[in-house]
C-alpha cells in the first residue's frame, strides 16, 4: 500500500470552479469580459492544482487525502482530475468566441444574461466532475454523479429550440430512471459493508475494497446488476445508450466536447471504481463486462455508419469507444486495465478536439449535416488538420495516441486469451477508420451535395477557437510518439484496480 | 416493537396512492395523491423511528421535499401547461389491470425473495421485509408509469415516485445512513424534477403540447 500524504489540493479542485461558476454569473452583470476573464482564470487555476496534485503524489509516492479519508486521489482520479481540467480548460477558452457567436445565431440579439448563466453552468459542471472523481465515499459518488447530470442538463437545452429541449427532456429523464439503479447499488454496497466496518469507514470505497470479497454471492450480483445499469447509463454503455447522441449533438458545441470527452468517462470512472472491487472474488463479472464492452463497439459505429449530421456521427462514436474501454476494463489483467485508462486519457483528448472542430465548421458555415458541406479544406486549413488528427487518432491510426492505447488493448485481449474479443474490436476499429476518414474527406475535399454551402463567405475561425483545438491536437500527436509520458500514472491507475497477483512484476518486464 | 398491523394498513393505502397517481386522468388529481403518498411515507417513517430515532430527521426530510416542495412544483406547471393528460399508450381500464398486476407479483416476489439483495440480516426480519418490498412494489409502478405514459408531466410523476420509493426503502436497507446523505439525495431529486419540469413548459410553448410522441425531431 502506498503512503497517505494529507493535501488540501484535492478539495481545492473543485471548490475552485465552483465558486468560480457562483462568481462568473455574478461578475457577469457588470462586465462581460470580467466575466470571461474570471471562467478562464479558474479554468487555468483548476488545471494549476491539477499540476501541483500530480506533483505532490509522484513526490511522496503518496495517496493523497482530505478530511480523513472523505476525499482519496490515487493514481486512477488523477488520471481523471487531469484529464477533465486540461478538456475544460479547452473548452472554456473555446466557449468565449464560439457562444457569443452561436448565441448571436440563436436569439437574433446577444443575450449576455443567458451566457451569464450558461458561464456559470458550465464551472459547475466541470466542478460536480471533479467532485465525484476525488470522493472517497460511495453514497457521495452517487450524489456527485448525479449533481453532474443537474449541471448538465439545462446546458444541454442551452439553446432552447425544438431540438434542444427534446434532447435535455431525455438527457435528464432517462439519466435520473438509470441513476437511481446506481443509488441502490452504492447503498447496498454501503449497508453490506456495516457489518465488517465501524462506522464512516463502511461508507469508504477504500476500505470496502478489503472486505468486499466476503460479500454474500446474491449481493454481489444485486449490487454488480445495479451499478452497471446506473452508472452505465451515464457512461453511455449500449443498450443504456439513446440519451447520448441526442444531447451530445444538440449540446453547444463546448458542452459537447465535455460531455462526450470527460462526462462520461467520468461515469466510467464510477463503475471502474465501485465494480472492480468484485473482481478479485468474482471473475465472472469481469466476462460479462468484456461482452457488454464487444455489443457496444459494434453497436455504436454500425449507427454511426448511417449518421449524415456530422456531431451525431461523433456522438455514436463514443458509443463505440466507451465499448473498448468497458472491455479493457472487463478483461481485468494489468495490461488491460493499463489499456483501458490509456484509451479513456486518450478518447477524451481526441474526442474533444473532433467536436470542436466540428463546432469550428459549424461557426464558419452554420451547416451540420456532411451533404451540405464539401471542400472547406482550403478555406480552413487549421480547422481541417485538426478535425484529420482526431480523426486518425480516433481510428487508432499510427503515430497518434488512438493507435498505442487501442493496441494494448488487443493485446490485453489477446493476452487473456479473448481472441473474439480481439477480433471484434480489430473489426471495429477498421469500420471505425472508414467512416471518420470519409467523414472528414467529404467535408473537407469532397463537393457538397446541395447548394446550401456558400465557399466564397466561408472564412478560417478566429485564434481563441482554433488555439484550443491545436493544443488538442498537439497532445494527440505527443502521446502517440511518447506515450511513457503517462507510464507513471497509468502504471499506478491500473495497479491499484488490477488483482494483486496480476501487477506488472508477474506480467511484464 | 413496531405496530405491524398499523405498518401494513399504511403501506396498503399508499401502494394504492401510487397506482391512483399513474391512473388518474387529471395532473392535478395526480398530484395530489402523489402528495398524499408523500405524507403517508412520513407516517410509515415515523412509525419505524419508535426503533431508530434518526429516523425522525428522515421523515422531516420527506416531508419538507416530498410532500411539500415537490408537489407544489406540479402544481405551478400543471397550471402553466394543461391539466388533461395526453392519453397513455393503454387505455385506462387495461392499464388499471395491468398495475394491479404488477403491483400483486411484484409484491410476492419481492417478499419471497427478499434475501436475495438484502444485506443486512435487519433487512429481512418482519416489518422491515414488509417494508423493503412495499418499496421495490412502488419503484415497479413508478417505471410502468415512467414506460407506459405518453404525457411529458406524467412522466415526472412516475419518476418522483420512484424517487420516493427509493427513499422509503432505505429505512430498511442503509437505516445507519448520514442525514447530510440524506438531505443531498433527497435535494437533488427536488432539483432534478424542477429542471425536468422547466423544460417541459419550454416543450408546451414551442411543440403546443406536452406529449412526448411529438418528440420525433431526433430518432436515429
Amino acid at each position: 500500500m502506498p503512503d497517505q500524504v494529507a493535501s488540501i489540493l484535492p478539495a481545492l479542485v473543485f471548490i475552485v470552479p465552483a465558486v468560480a461558476g457562483l462568481l462568473a454569473y455574478v461578475v457577469g452583470r457588470a462586465s462581460v469580459a470580467a466575466r470571461n476573464a474570471v471562467v478562464v482564470l479558474a479554468a487555468v487555476a483548476t488545471g494549476a492544482i491539477a499540476v501541483a496534485m500530480l506533483y505532490q503524489m509522484l513526490a511522496y509516492h503518496a495517496v493523497l487525502t482530505t478530511w480523513g479519508e472523505e476525499l482519496r486521489v490515487d493514481g486512477l482520479s488523477m488520471v481523471l482530475v487531469l484529464v477533465i481540467s486540461v478538456v475544460g480548460l479547452a473548452a472554456c477558452v473555446y466557449a468565449i468566441r464560439y457562444m457569443r457567436h452561436q448565441t448571436a445565431i440563436h436569439w437574433r440579439d446577444i443575450t449576455e444574461q443567458r451566457l451569464n448563466t450558461f458561464y456559470g453552468l458550465l464551472m459547475l459542471f466541470i466542478a460536480t466532475m471533479l467532485w465525484g472523481v476525488v470522493t472517497n465515499n460511495v453514497i457521495m459518488l452517487y450524489v456527485a454523479v448525479e449533481a453532474t447530470t443537474i449541471a448538465s442538463g439545462l446546458l444541454v437545452a442551452f439553446y432552447w429550440d425544438r431540438r434542444g429541449l427534446e434532447a435535455g427532456y431525455k438527457y435528464l429523464m432517462l439519466l435520473t430512471v438509470g441513476i437511481t439503479f446506481a443509488l441502490f447499488g452504492c447503498v447496498l454496497m454501503y449497508a453490506a459493508s456495516t457489518s465488517y466496518l465501524p462506522g464512516v469507514n463502511a461508507l469508504l470505497i477504500s476500505k470496502i475494497k478489503d472486505i468486499a470479497p466476503a460479500f454474500p454471492r446474491t449481493l454481489v450480483i444485486a449490487i454488480s446488476a445495479c451499478l452497471i445499469v446506473g452508472f452505465g447509463t451515464k457512461a453511455g454503455i449500449a443498450p443504456f445508450h439513446p440519451w447520448l447522441p441526442d444531447a451530445h449533438a444538440e449540446a453547444p458545441t463546448p458542452v459537447s466536447a465535455l460531455l462526450s470527452g470527460v462526462m462520461i468517462k467520468m461515469a466510467m470512472y464510477a463503475l471502474a471504481r465501485t465494480v472492480t472491487i468484485f473482481y478479485p472474488a468474482w471473475p465472472v463479472i469481469a466476462v460479462f463486462m468484456v461482452g457488454l464492452g464487444a455489443f457496444t463497439m459494434v453497436l455504436g459505429i454500425v449507427m454511426a455508419i448511417v449518421q449524415t449530421d456530422i456531431k451525431r456521427l461523433l456522438a455514436y462514436s463514443s458509443v463505440s469507444q466507451m465499448g473498448y474501454i468497458v472491455m479493457a476494463f472487463g478483461i481485468g489483467t494489468y495490461l488491460g486495465l493499463y489499456g483501458g485508462i490509456f484509451h479513456l486519457v486518450n478518447h477524451a483528448i481526441y474526442k474533444a478536439l473532433l467536436f470542436l472542430a466540428a463546432g469550428s465548421v459549424m461557426y464558419a458555415t452554420g451547416i451540420r449535416s456532411i451533404h451540405d458541406l464539401g471542400g472547406l479544406g482550403r478555406k480552413m486549413p487549421i480547422t481541417s488538420a485538426c478535425f484529420f488528427v482526431g480523426a486518425l487518432a480516433l481510428s487508432g491510426f499510427p503515430p497518434f495516441n488512438g493507435f498505442m492505447s487501442k493496441i494494448t488493448i488487443y493485446l490485453a485481449a489477446a493476452d487473456a486469451h479473448m481472441w473474439w474479443a480481439a477480433a471484434i474490436a480489430i473489426g471495429t476499429g477498421v469500420l471505425t477508420l472508414v467512416v471518420l476518414v470519409h467523414a472528414a474527406y467529404a467535408i473537407f475535399w469532397g463537393r457538397p451535395r446541395t447548394g446550401r454551402l456558400r465557399l466564397e463567405e466561408v472564412r478560417e475561425v478566429p485564434g481563441s477557437v482554433w488555439g484550443p483545438m491545436v493544443a488538442l491536437a498537439a497532445l494527440c500527436l505527443l502521446l502517440g510518439v511518447y506515450p511513457q509520458l503517462l507510464y507513471p500514472l497509468l502504471d499506478r491507475a491500473a495497479q491499484f484496480m488490477a488483482p494483486a497477483s496480476q501487477t506488472l512484476m508477474t506480467l511484464g518486464p | 416493537m413496531y405496530n405491524e398491523s398499523l405498518i401494513g394498513t399504511l403501506s396498503l393505502i399508499m401502494i394504492l396512492t401510487s397506482v391512483s397517481a399513474v391512473e388518474a386522468r387529471n395532473l392535478r388529481v395526480a398530484a395530489f395523491a402523489y402528495a398524499l403518498q408523500a405524507l403517508l411515507i412520513c407516517a410509515l417513517i415515523l412509525n419505524f423511528a419508535v426503533g431508530n430515532p434518526a429516523l425522525y430527521a428522515w421523515a422531516a426530510v420527506a416531508l419538507v421535499t416530498k410532500a411539500v416542495i415537490t408537489p407544489w412544483l406540479l402544481l405551478a406547471y400543471v397550471r402553466r401547461t394543461v391539466d388533461r393528460e395526453v392519453p397513455a399508450i393503454i387505455g385506462f381500464g387495461p392499464s388499471v389491470i395491468i398495475a394491479s398486476i404488477i403491483l400483486v407479483s411484484f409484491y410476492k416476489l419481492t417478499h419471497t425473495y427478499a434475501d436475495f439483495m438484502a444485506p443486512t440480516s435487519l433487512a429481512t426480519q418482519g416489518v422491515f421485509r414488509t417494508n423493503l418490498a412495499v418499496a421495490l412494489t412502488v419503484f415497479a409502478i413508478g417505471l410502468y408509469a415512467i414506460l407506459s405514459r405518453r404525457d411529458a408531466i406524467k412522466t415526472v410523476v412516475g419518476l418522483c415516485l420512484l424517487e420516493n420509493a427509493v427513499h422509503l426503502s432505505l429505512v430498511s436497507l442503509a437505516p445507519g445512513i448520514k442525514e447530510t446523505a440524506l438531505v443531498g439525495i433527497a435535494t437533488e431529486v427536488v432539483i432534478t424534477v424542477y429542471l425536468l419540469l422547466y423544460i417541459i413548459s419550454g416543450i408546451y410553448q414551442k411543440f403546443g403540447s406536452t406529449d412526448t410522441y411529438k418528440l420525433s425531431e431526433l430518432h436515429w
